[in-house]
């Protein structure tokens, strides 16, 4: 008992905060909901990693090993986001906060490509499911990035490149 | 940057200190070593420089603050090479731009015939940005668009079983070229016909990247509608955008300096314009004929 106490406060001097990433996990899960700016400055690249290694248990579940893939992608697109975000917002964003806020947003695709293992998402259904969860993961990241950088009127400006890139991660899916 | 240093002193300065040493943040459960103190983060240290105090060894901590220091000393030398070629401030007036002017702009660059003033406006000498005026060249368009057609080329050799990724590359910077190719030769037409003007590089590059909306637009039809979708759609967007070119050129290019030129000089600026408008509809067929098949 101790000793979970000991390595609990040890994990928190790590600096992983598991309320801040169950909240971040809720504003991601609820696109409707307003996000919170504070919260997501800090660079924290826990959550986005559990996230990424979750996707690729789910597409090697499903049959498909495409590791390099998911890395590259998501390497070379958020080098896009953070310079397209610098260029678009009166402040700064640092890479590791662009880095945390598209793998929290990742998670829907986790959830697309958990359905990918029952059924084959080749069909209408999974073109109209994947476009559903490709628009949720934008809205979602497009959202916080908007609340944490003050930008105005340029949420769907925003929303355009992740939802670009979140369709190579959809496409990666389903074929 | 000041973080970075003032920790990489830290370091150096805890490991030249021998005795008092401060007080561990945590117990050491590994059994195996003594405790020995790993020095503390310095405030808002993120995961991956807080990591280090475990490893318990100043060897390792003072490896790690060394190689965090050349990493952010890599990253200003990127930075002042990048200012040396681009000026930042100069490319956000570029990207300034918000939901209704695009939403706009595309509306104009599909349709342009109706609208009536394609002054740019001016505000005490200093252009204003695209948010405020829609008659202002923007990168966003251009460059997004850039991205949709490559991803859109992707996507129509992948439906006709021709994809591979060397193709999609060859296609990329196929048009990349071509960009390239054509920013240059208005920029020494420009050169060569008038005094000044008020179209930078960027400007350039904007105008010539309006191209690629008409280039989504023909490959999505014709992808949806086979062929003749296809031709029907190349005719409407490249005359569409033959018109906003020449008006937008008229307006840009001809400042109001010029209208007392020579008439010779006038003249060659006309033919600059006519004879960027009519590339554009070259160009359109050339990069995508090849999708529609």
């Amino acid at each position: 008992m101790l000793a979970a106490m000991k390595n609990r406060k040890s994990i928190l001097e790590l600096g992983i905060h598991f309320d801040h990433i169950r909240q971040k996990t809720w504003t991601v899960l609820n696109p409707m909901k307003p996000a919170d700016g504070s919260i997501i400055n800090e660079t924290d690249l826990t959550g986005p990693i559990l996230f990424c290694i979750a996707l690729e248990a789910t597409l090697l579940l499903a049959g498909k090993v495409q590791f390099g893939y998911v890395y590259g992608m998501s390497a070379i697109g958020c080098l896009v986001i953070h310079a397209l975000l610098n260029l678009m917002s009166s402040s700064g964003v640092s890479y590791g906060c662009v880095a945390s806020v598209l793998g929290y947003c990742l998670l829907p695709m986790v959830i697309l490509s958990g359905c990918a293992m029952f059924f084959s998402l080749q069909g209408t259904f999974g073109t109209v499911s994947s476009l559903v969860i490709i628009g949720w993961c934008s809205l979602s990241a497009s959202k916080i990035f908007i609340a944490a950088l003050h930008m105005e009127g340029q949420q769907l400006l925003v929303a355009y490149p992740c939802a670009l890139l979140y369709g190579l991660f959809a496409l990666l899916t389903i074929f | 940057m000041a973080y970075h240093s003032g920790y990489g002193a830290h370091g150096s300065k805890h490991r030249a200190r021998a005795a008092p040493d401060p007080p561990p943040l945590f117990d050491d459960t590994s059994g195996g070593y003594s405790s020995q103190p790993g020095g503390y983060p310095a405030p808002g240290a993120d995961v991956a420089f807080s990591v280090n105090h475990l490893l318990g060894d100043p060897m390792a901590n003072v490896a790690m603050a060394y190689g965090s220091s050349i990493a952010s000393h890599g990253k200003d030398l990127v930075h002042k090479e990048l200012h040396r070629f681009v000026s930042v401030n100069k490319l956000k007036y570029f990207f300034a731009v918000d939901t209704a002017y695009v939403a706009k702009k595309l509306g104009l660059l599909v349709f342009p015939y109706t609208h009536q003033n394609w002054e740019v406006q001016y505000s005490r000498d200093v252009p204003l940005p695209p948010r405020q005026d829609l008659n202002a060249p923007d990168l966003y368009i251009p460059t997004m668009a850039f991205i949709t057609y490559v991803l859109l080329a992707g996507m129509a050799l992948g439906i006709q079983k021709r994809f591979s990724p060397e193709v999609l590359g060859l296609c990329a910077s196929t048009a990349l070229v071509w960009v390239v190719m054509e920013v240059l030769a208005l920029l020494l037409g420009l050169y060569l016909a008038t005094v000044r003007s008020d179209l930078s590089t960027f400007h350039l590059l904007a105008y010539s990247g309006y191209k690629y909306v008409g280039m989504i637009l023909s490959v999505l039809t014709g992808l949806l509608f086979g062929s003749d979708g296809y031709y029907v759609a190349l005719a409407w967007t490249s005359s569409a955008l033959m018109y906003f070119i020449v008006r937008s050129f008229r307006t840009a290019a001809l400042g109001p300096d010029s209208m007392g030129g020579p008439v010779p000089r006038q003249r060659l600026q006309l033919y600059l314009t006519l004879g960027a408008a009519a590339f554009q509809p070259l160009i359109i067929y050339w990069l995508t004929f090849h999708l529609v098949r």
